[in-house]
């Protein structure tokens, strides 16, 4: 890999940067803050679409590569690079983080400067994760979200974000640290078996992990499962997933957005990406285990949600049945079930992420989010109705809109491989579509009876503004996949060929 | 003996002169009173920046010295930790009235003496060095001669440093009983060739000398002193205490285990650090959990801290000691912060620090808190901190010398670490603010020390190069 520019450092650190130099300014100065947030992110996502201009999709490989040494004794180096899968999922942070910010241009009140720090903190350590492609890098912008996100929960969440915000840290940190130890044992065997030391990808993809025959004698087993446990957590895969309510439900809504839309995809990114890469052996063994999971999870998911009377704690929970399908995807192992899990994972950010939004938009309003306090929202807000419908039919699969396209993907793609696991999945759908549309009943079209609701405004410019583009690409991915699905399907192709 | 090897010591003639200077300065010139700080921390940047400039000759004074870039490394690290607390010392001895030259004089004088145990390649030099730093130390930890609490801290640190002195120096006459040398370079070479390897006299000898030594790092099970000490002391000798005598302690360790493991049987040295290594992060990082004051909570985490930083001494290795090293130079920076900031919030000297005296902190005082909540994240070992980065290089090093099973319990006590360290976070930024104005102010000596402090924890988590260079060189010196 030469080196080529500076480009996707600039698309992760811009954000950083930005939000290092908020710090010094007064704390007095929202306007400036809002702004300089807002701006930032909307470089990075200017970057992110140059750099998807300059992408050459028919290469597998890492495009657009950085090299620089950084502890050339240890072996570790700040590598960046992007292909297919990358890019995909740059694309989703960099357009999400703008739109969080202008969503959230009101409901924010409180230390705005705090919130717009940590906000930019945490897309670069998204972006950076995404793109890192030397291990202990990715590992440092791995970690790197872990504290903006405690901010971020814990200063501007709900009654229980402390709570909330001390699960998620400590959730995702016993996940990490073992991968850590992984990442280390990765470098020893590479300087085992080339004579030098290295943390890049690139590098250790060559290795030859020893597989045994049990767990505890086997170091690509080990290996696999401190890996996997990190990335199952993030995910999360059933029944790692305890975190998952708490820290929707009490996030501020733009950390929900964020933590739905982006962190999330993060887990199934690194399964994809170091998992099926690094230590295929593990995987094949792992398979059955994975897609069981996968199975109950969207099931127990999507029954958990039909229950809930809590609008965000739905959503949340919804959250987890749709992970299941991605992960359903990835184990499955097809070029199909894999290109399927990832338009899903842009899917699920661009719907639930609009959904989290919308959720926000009515609290604003109401200061409740209790499904029964609602009832015929369809008459005074019909532009709120229109986006929230639009945005449900997308999430329940709706051909001709975004769901549709990644869930039919997976099936099709996991049907050759394990038929009775997607013929379970495939009763998902079903239940997603009795949840969602329960909700959209409930709170839409059932007689207006709560005086309170009478006279509730509908969506502002800013709110209209935020959720347009989301509403484009459920559109745009729904009738034309291609666009997306040609971008990550010469990297998925190398992946799954070896 | 020479003109030359005179001038090897030049920074310790120095700081022994200044201390003697501040003493008298204070107590013939008063007006020099509201300048100690300044008079002391100049001599210290003096006696650095000479620490620079002399070269390096090895072995100095018949032997009794090592002058070699480990030497420069430690030197550089107690002085700037020195600085550091002087620095801090400055308006917390004008508020509790007990701005006297002898506070200055005896940190000096114990930086000399932490010093000098790092860089003797001889037992006994050792033990000389050890007992200056601690007979200093002993007067500094009872400083506040009015207060309960501070002459408890003096007595416990009294008792317990004089019987690990004991301790030691029983160990130094059994290993010279047994080999007949105090001279470490000779231990390490025509020792080996004796009859005297894994002899029950030397292992009784050398477990000894690493009991004594382990009195000053606070390992378990020779620990039980820290929390007491650590809560009593005036914070300024706190912050010293925590990171000064245990860097020491701790060079002084990697020097004897340089010699010590081809005479001792390495298993058997291994198995030993390997379980106090253990034994100090569970119980340092349990019981901190349940400590609500923050000194003892710090204290509790030091034991933890140690234990992480002994992995690196267990997997013995070049890689191994330069880890250390750079965990060194990381503790060092977060100790600091965090004491500065904890003596600027508190109530009052007597008064128990307590994590609530935080609550809502963050917002009303952004500096200190900024500081403060850098110091915890990196103490928990959360990147781009370079807490993070000397973590990773001692699991590193265990990983590389075999030890898979001492990393994974390092960083799963980092996990139960994180809960208390993040603990101190959510008091700054998500408790409400109690209705009370904060006693103190913030000279801004002590905002300067801690934004130096979380800024040089940021900057060396992001570009470890140069602390790593640095240490790497230090740590081949061992190699002999």
């Amino acid at each position: 890999m030469t080196d080529q520019g500076y480009l996707l450092s600039a698309i992760t650190l811009t954000p950083g940067a930005v939000a290092l130099l908020l710090l010094l300014t007064s704390r007095e100065a929202t306007r400036l803050h809002r702004w300089a947030g807002l701006g930032a992110s909307l470089v990075s996502l200017g970057l992110a679409a140059v750099a998807w201009l300059r992408f050459d999709p028919a290469n597998p490989s890492f495009q657009l590569a950085e090299v620089h040494s950084w502890l050339p004794s240890v072996g570790v180096s700040y590598r960046l690079g992007i292909d297919g899968i990358s890019l995909i999922l740059v694309l989703l942070t960099t357009l999400l983080q703008p739109l969080v910010f202008i969503s959230s241009w009101h409901s924010i009140k409180e230390r705005v400067k705090g919130y717009v720090v940590a906000m930019l903190l945490l897309e670069t350590g998204m972006v950076g994760a995404f793109l890192a492609t030397d291990l202990f890098l990715f590992y440092v912008f791995w970690e790197l979200m872990l504290v903006p996100m405690y901010f971020l929960i814990g200063v501007w969440g709900g009654e229980r974000r402390i709570y909330a915000a001390v699960k998620f840290v400590l959730f995702t940190l016993a996940g990490s640290l073992l991968m850590l130890v992984g990442i280390i044992y990765l470098s020893w065997l590479y300087r085992a078996q080339a004579g030098v030391w290295s943390f890049a990808y690139e590098d250790i993809r060559r290795l030859v992990i020893p597989m045994g025959d049990g767990f505890m004698s086997s170091p690509q087993m080990l290996l696999f499962a401190a890996f996997a446990l990190a990335f199952a957590i993030k995910v999360p895969v059933f029944p790692l997933h305890t975190w998952l309510p708490d820290a929707h439900v009490e996030a501020p809504t733009g950390g929900s957005i964020i933590l739905a839309g982006v962190l999330l995809k993060l887990g199934t990114f690194g399964l994809l990406r170091f998992n099926r890469a690094l230590f295929p052996d593990a995987w094949e063994r792992s398979t059955p285990l994975f897609m069981t999971l996968a199975v109950i999870a969207i099931i127990y998911g999507a029954l958990v949600s039909w229950a809930q009377k809590d609008m965000k704690k739905l959503v949340a929970y919804s959250s987890v049945s749709h992970m299941g399908f991605i992960v359903l995807g990835i184990f499955a192992g097809t070029v199909a079930s894999t290109q399927g899990a990832m338009i899903q994972m842009i899917n699920h950010g661009l719907s639930t992420g609009a959904l989290f939004m919308l959720v926000g938009v009515i609290y604003d309003r109401r200061h409740t989010r209790l499904i029964e306090d609602y009832g015929g929202l369809a008459a005074v807000m019909p532009v709120y109705t229109a986006a929230f419908l639009l945005t449900t039919l997308a999430s329940i699969g709706l051909p001709g809109l975004n769901g549709f396209v990644g869930e039919f993907l997976i099936l099709v793609g996991s049907f050759s491989v394990a038929p009775i696991a997607t013929v379970l999945a495939a009763s998902g759908i079903v239940l997603g579509a009795v949840y969602m549309l329960s909700l959209v009943q409930r709170v839409f079209w059932n007689p207006l009876t709560n005086p309170e609701n009478q006279s509730l405004p509908d969506m502002t410019w800013q709110e209209v503004v935020a959720f347009a583009p989301l509403a484009v690409f459920m559109v745009w991915i729904g009738v034309h996949p291609t666009t997306f699905l040609s971008i990550s399907e010469a990297a998925v192709q190398r992946l799954i060929g070896g | 003996m020479n003109v030359n090897d005179v001038a090897t010591i030049l920074p310790e003639l120095l700081l022994v002169l200044a201390g003697g200077f501040v003493v008298l300065a204070d107590a013939f010139v008063p007006l020099i009173k509201p300048r100690l700080s300044l008079l002391a921390g100049s001599s210290v940047l003096a006696a650095l920046a000479l620490r620079w400039l002399v070269p390096l000759p090895g072995s100095v004074w018949l032997g009794a010295l090592q002058i070699d870039p480990l030497a420069r490394f430690v030197d550089s690290y107690v002085l700037v930790a020195l600085f550091l607390v002087v620095s801090m010392a400055g308006p917390y001895l004008e508020r509790t009235g007990a701005n006297r030259g002898e506070f200055f004089a005896l940190l000096l004088w114990a930086s000399v003496g932490a010093m000098t145990m790092a860089k003797s390649n001889q037992l006994l030099v050792i033990f000389v060095g050890l007992e200056l730093l601690s007979i200093s130390l002993y007067v500094l930890n009872a400083f506040h001669n009015t207060s309960a609490v501070s002459l408890e801290a003096g007595w416990k640190y009294l008792v317990v440093g004089a019987f690990s002195a004991a301790i030691l120096l029983f160990g130094v006459a059994l290993v010279y009983g047994a080999t007949g040398t105090l001279s470490l370079d000779a231990l390490a070479t025509t020792a080996p060739q004796l009859a005297v390897v894994g002899s029950p006299l030397l292992l009784a000898g050398l477990a000894l000398i690493l009991a004594g030594l382990a009195f000053k790092l606070a390992l378990v099970p020779f620990h039980a002193w820290a929390a007491d000490v650590y809560q009593g002391s005036p914070t300024p000798v706190t912050a010293f205490l925590s990171v000064v005598p245990k860097g020491a302690a701790l060079v002084v360790l990697a020097r004897v285990a340089a010699f010590a493991i081809p005479l001792a049987a390495t298993a058997r040295w291994t198995t030993l650090l390997a379980i106090v290594a253990v034994a100090s992060m569970t119980l340092g990082n349990l019981v901190a959990i349940a400590q609500r004051d923050i000194k003892r909570m710090l204290a509790y985490s030091g034991i933890a801290h140690m234990g992480y930083a002994l992995v690196g001494i267990v997997a013995f290795g070049y890689d191994g000691v330069a880890g250390v090293l750079v965990y060194l130079a990381a503790y060092t920076l977060m100790n600091i912060a965090a004491f500065a900031v904890v003596s600027a919030f508190s109530e009052g000297e007597d008064e128990p620090h307590l994590l609530t005296d935080l609550a809502g902190q963050g917002w009303l005082r952004p500096v200190l808190s900024g500081a403060l909540a850098v110091a915890m994240f990196s103490l928990a070992g959360i990147p781009p901190t370079v807490g993070f980065v000397a973590k990773f290089l001692v699991f590193r090093s265990a990983v590389l010398n075999g030890l898979v099973w001492l990393a994974v319990v390092g960083v799963l006590n980092s996990l139960i670490s994180v809960f208390f360290y993040v603990r101190v976070v959510y008091y700054l930024y998500m408790k409400p603010l109690p209705r009370r104005a904060p006693r103190y102010g913030e000279p801004w000596s002590v905002r300067v020390v801690a934004a130096l402090c979380a800024l040089g924890i940021v900057l060396l988590g992001i570009l470890p190069g140069w602390v790593l260079g640095a240490a790497e060189t230090a740590a081949r010196s061992l190699a002999r």
